[in-house]
């Protein structure tokens, strides 16, 4: 599959149809980074496999607006795996991006890996195929794969106390440094609720409250737009199961309003749409 | 409070005495500080010195001292109230004779002694006309040691121009004449220009001869003017500006203000130009 | 050489505890080694590389309350928050101490000195353990530091035999080590600690010339704006002021001021009233952060802002490597020279 990312950014970039190619590119530590490409003479840094879990999607956000007063919003084209996609559409769905500024090179995919396994979340992941592409590379897989979110189970399981301890000794670790909400594509307000110099919902310490407030917040406001992409529990370095928080949500999310995010570009019925007769339930 | 505890984080206990609409969201807070360490320590501050202003229970901020000494003992800063400032909108809710704090005062100050005999020309734009204020009372009072004082004072609209009952005071000192502006002009305000600071300024056409300009606003007004002062004959080394950095502290300690190598809270927030046209880092 | 073993180490550990706090490494959960003040000496960990977060944090909190606010009516009462209690760092790597010394450059020698910061150091005693090997990421032999390096210690320790060969660098050090029970030996001689290759640092009067290259945005381009490289960092100081309430009753409102940490790397830190911000995208802001280190604090305050931990090369989320910066900086310095 890499001759072929290589060759399409090369053609990308060639004909000016972009100005860069979103990627991965290998890591000083063996691993892979994302990688930006501007020069069709450096698409040989792209790289392809099963240690490229990086949401290339989040760095749409620093493409969006022109780059100076009365330039054009650049073209960009992103790499994307099939929980990369869900994120263009949910952005697009959110009027975040211009569906027409990017070009997606989406490609199938079979699990990434952590040490050494396959991370829980590609386990469950129904779709192994970009849902939104304008390039498709690879074979779309042929298994069959249901989600029931038994990786969910364990928690549910607990008794309302423990379940909260268990949260409060994992928040334990947590340093605010917020990676989480910076990795995160569908975490892209201008000053973060949690963040503001007023404190309004929050103050500034790094303390119980504060961070057990942030996380079980963030994961609210996550609800029925999270796309699973595992960002956020990658990225923190105190191996919090951020991912457990919001894939709990998105089950609900899906029992409740028959939603998960960015399967289609229709935004997040939780706290944004009322539906006829809704307003009787209140 | 004990006294001995003084440091320099640690605010000096004020009242505020008094308060003063100056425009939309402005007000003018009159401090009066309540021990003796406090009065001492702001009993010779100087123009471009500035203090934190502690709305306890809130926060602390900086803002340019806007008073002399002189002036009967109270200390004075024009502070707009920001949509979403814990600390400004903590001082805005004050009353007078509710406890207020300061520290300072803090930075360096206009070399009012170096540009004695100079003609000086001050361009102030919205809040940013605070700090000048006391650059226009020395002048005032020490009226025969300057030469002529042109006052450019711009605002977005006429509710954000500062000090207006003070215009005609300045307006009759000697050799001094001051000139309004505003970016949108209601129909029914006939006290100056409609237009930005910098198209006064070129209609002005002041001469850089023996002349020093002083200008305090937003970055980017600090940048246009200058640009327009350079189109007029000055030279940067006649330009003085006082900056912003979000200061924390004040004391060079939290980091945040620097531009390049050096800190805003200690090594300014005053400058020539043309030390800020040499700082590695633009302040733009 | 002065020699304790493992047992009377824990025996002396278990004294000092008595009366000061005991700061550890500790794992905290899934193997995550932090240094935690410790309630037993069971809970120190010997079995660690580097704990994940410096010991910045026990002389400059994370959240440090500053001083108590009380209002009663209109009156307000100011009381400082000063550490009351002596404590001691036990268990720290050379490179974490190496990191106070940029702390002391700003908070102590450059005027006026930080009461809070200046008390925390007075209480604290530094008793460090020696690395025994350089790992991945290490890179303190290039930045002035060494894995034995005894300097901004008041006792090093170096494993060897069944015990450890003790070095007491300060009075302080000295002083505290007499209620251990040590012996002298003449047969053990410690180790050899293999090093890393030297990675350049370029002097800091050579980065001007580059301030304005178009590295820093390409280098910028993958950050995320987070916090991190910040926090685990030893010597990053940057921090954010506000008060916040403690409790409110009848007649009375408590709060208290503090600072926290912060990072330059954060999108809106240099946000001013107005809304202008003069580091409004990444490859500022991280050019910032390396210039700090390299250029702005060697220049203004003496000692690098770097120790050659390695720990932001291992948080980075997106891979920014000091190490790799550092080697790109020195081959675009020789570029631009040529």
């Amino acid at each position: 599959m890499i001759e072929q990312i290589q060759a399409k950014a090369k053609e990308l970039l060639e004909n000016e149809q972009v100005s860069c190619v979103i990627g991965y590119e290998t890591a000083t530590d063996g691993g892979t980074r994302p990688a930006f490409i501007y020069d069709p003479d450096d698409v040989d840094r792209l790289v392809w496999n099963q240690q490229c879990h990086y949401n290339l999607v989040n760095y749409l956000h620093d493409k969006k607006k022109p780059p100076k007063r009365g330039a054009d919003i650049p073209s960009v084209a992103v790499i994307v795996k099939p929980c990369d996609s869900r994120t263009i559409n949910l952005l697009v769905g959110e009027s975040q991006i211009k569906r027409e500024n990017i070009h997606v090179i989406g490609l199938t995919c079979t699990g990434m890996l952590e040490n050494g396994e396959i991370q829980t979340r590609c386990q469950h992941c129904t779709i192994r195929s970009p849902l939104v592409y304008d390039t498709l590379i690879g074979e779309p897989p042929t298994e069959e794969i249901s989600d029931d979110f038994e990786d969910v189970a364990e928690i549910e399981a607990m008794a309302p106390e423990e379940r909260l301890n268990f949260w409060l000794s994992e928040f334990d670790r947590c340093i605010r440094c917020y990676a989480c909400r910076q990795a995160c594509p569908g975490c892209y307000c201008t000053v973060c609720e949690f963040d503001r110099d007023d404190s309004l919902w929050i103050g500034m310490q790094n303390e119980m409250p504060e961070k057990y407030f942030f996380h079980t917040f963030r994961a609210m406001h996550l609800a029925g737009r999270c796309v699973e992409c595992n960002a956020c529990e990658l990225a923190c370095p105190m191996d919090i199961p951020l991912s457990l928080l919001n894939r709990k949500l998105t089950k609900e999310m899906e029992e409740l309003f028959d939603h998960r995010g960015g399967m289609t570009t229709e935004p997040t019925p939780f706290v944004t749409l009322m539906k006829d007769g809704e307003i009787s339930l209140i | 409070m004990n006294e001995h505890n003084h440091h320099s984080m640690r605010p000096y206990l004020g009242k505020l005495a008094g308060v003063k609409e100056l425009g939309t969201d402005i007000r003018l807070f009159q401090i009066e500080l309540m021990d003796a360490v406090g009065k001492e320590a702001f009993a010779n501050y100087k123009p471009g010195q500035f203090g934190f202003v502690s709305a306890f229970g809130e926060g602390e901020a900086p803002f340019g001292i806007t008073s002399i000494p002189a002036q009967d003992g109270l200390l004075e800063f024009a502070i707009h109230r920001h949509p979403h400032g814990k600390t400004t909108n903590g001082l805005h809710n004050l009353s007078v004779g509710d406890p207020i704090g300061v520290r300072g005062p803090l930075g360096n100050n206009f070399p009012m002694d170096d540009i004695k005999g100079k003609d000086i020309i001050v361009l102030g734009g919205g809040i940013g006309g605070a700090p000048l204020r006391p650059v226009i009372k020395t002048v005032m009072e020490n009226r025969d040691d300057y030469g002529s004082m042109t006052i450019l004072w711009a605002a977005r609209n006429p509710g954000l121009l500062i000090f207006t009952d003070e215009y005609e005071e300045w307006r009759n000192t000697p050799q001094t004449e001051l000139h309004l502006t505003v970016d949108n002009k209601p129909p029914d305000w006939d006290e100056g220009d409609e237009g930005l600071i910098t198209t006064l300024l070129e209609k002005l056409n002041p001469s850089p001869e023996n002349a020093i300009t002083i200008t305090c606003g937003p970055p980017i007004m600090i940048h246009f003017v200058s640009l327009t002062l350079k189109k007029l004959g000055f030279t940067l080394d006649q330009m003085l500006v006082t900056l912003e950095g979000r200061m924390h502290c004040g004391i060079g300690k939290c980091g945040r203000c620097n531009l390049g190598d050096i800190f805003v809270c200690t090594d300014g927030p005053v400058f020539y130009h043309s030390e800020v046209a040499e700082l590695l880092e633009s302040f733009l | 050489m002065i020699f304790i073993t493992h047992h009377n180490l824990l025996a002396w550990l278990g004294k000092l505890k008595e009366d000061r706090t005991l700061i550890a490494p500790q794992d905290i959960g899934k193997g995550h080694i932090r240094y935690r003040p410790v309630s037993d000496i069971e809970e120190i960990t010997f079995d660690y590389t580097q704990p994940e977060m410096s010991a910045k944090e026990f002389l400059f909190p994370q959240t440090d309350r500053l001083m108590r606010i009380e209002k009663r009516g209109d009156e307000v009462t100011l009381h400082d928050y000063l550490l009351e209690k002596e404590q001691i760092i036990f268990g720290l790597r050379p490179c974490d101490a190496h990191g106070f010394l940029a702390f002391d450059a700003l908070f102590l020698e450059q005027d006026p000195p930080d009461v809070y910061y200046a008390r925390r150091r007075e209480m604290t005693t530094l008793v460090g353990i020696s690395c025994p090997q350089m790992w991945e990421n290490c890179f303190c032999t290039s930045v002035g530091g060494a894995p034995d390096d005894p300097s901004h210690l008041d006792v090093l320790l170096t494993a060897v035999g069944d015990g450890y060969a003790v070095k007491a660098a300060t009075s302080k050090g000295k002083a505290l080590l007499a209620s251990a029970e040590t012996q002298e030996v003449t047969d053990l001689t410690l180790p050899e600690i293999p090093k890393n290759e030297t990675v350049p640092i370029l002097p800091a009067e050579d980065w001007p010339a580059l301030f304005n290259d178009q590295y820093w945005a390409r280098l910028g381009e993958r950050c995320l704006s987070c916090k991190l490289c910040t926090y685990v960092c030893p010597t990053c100081r940057c921090f954010d002021l506000r008060d916040e309430e403690v409790l409110s009753g009848t007649g009375i409102v408590i709060h208290d001021r503090m600072r926290v940490w912060d990072a330059c790397t954060a999108p809106n830190y240099r946000t001013i009233a107005g809304g202008h911000n003069s580091r409004a995208t990444k490859g500022q802001r991280i050019r910032n952060r390396y210039y700090c280190k390299f250029h702005y604090y060697p220049k203004d305050f003496g000692p690098l802002g770097c120790v050659g931990c390695g720990r932001c090369i291992e948080a980075c989320p997106v891979n920014i490597d000091i190490k790799e910066m550092l080697a790109q900086v020195a081959d675009l310095h020789e570029k631009v020279e040529a």
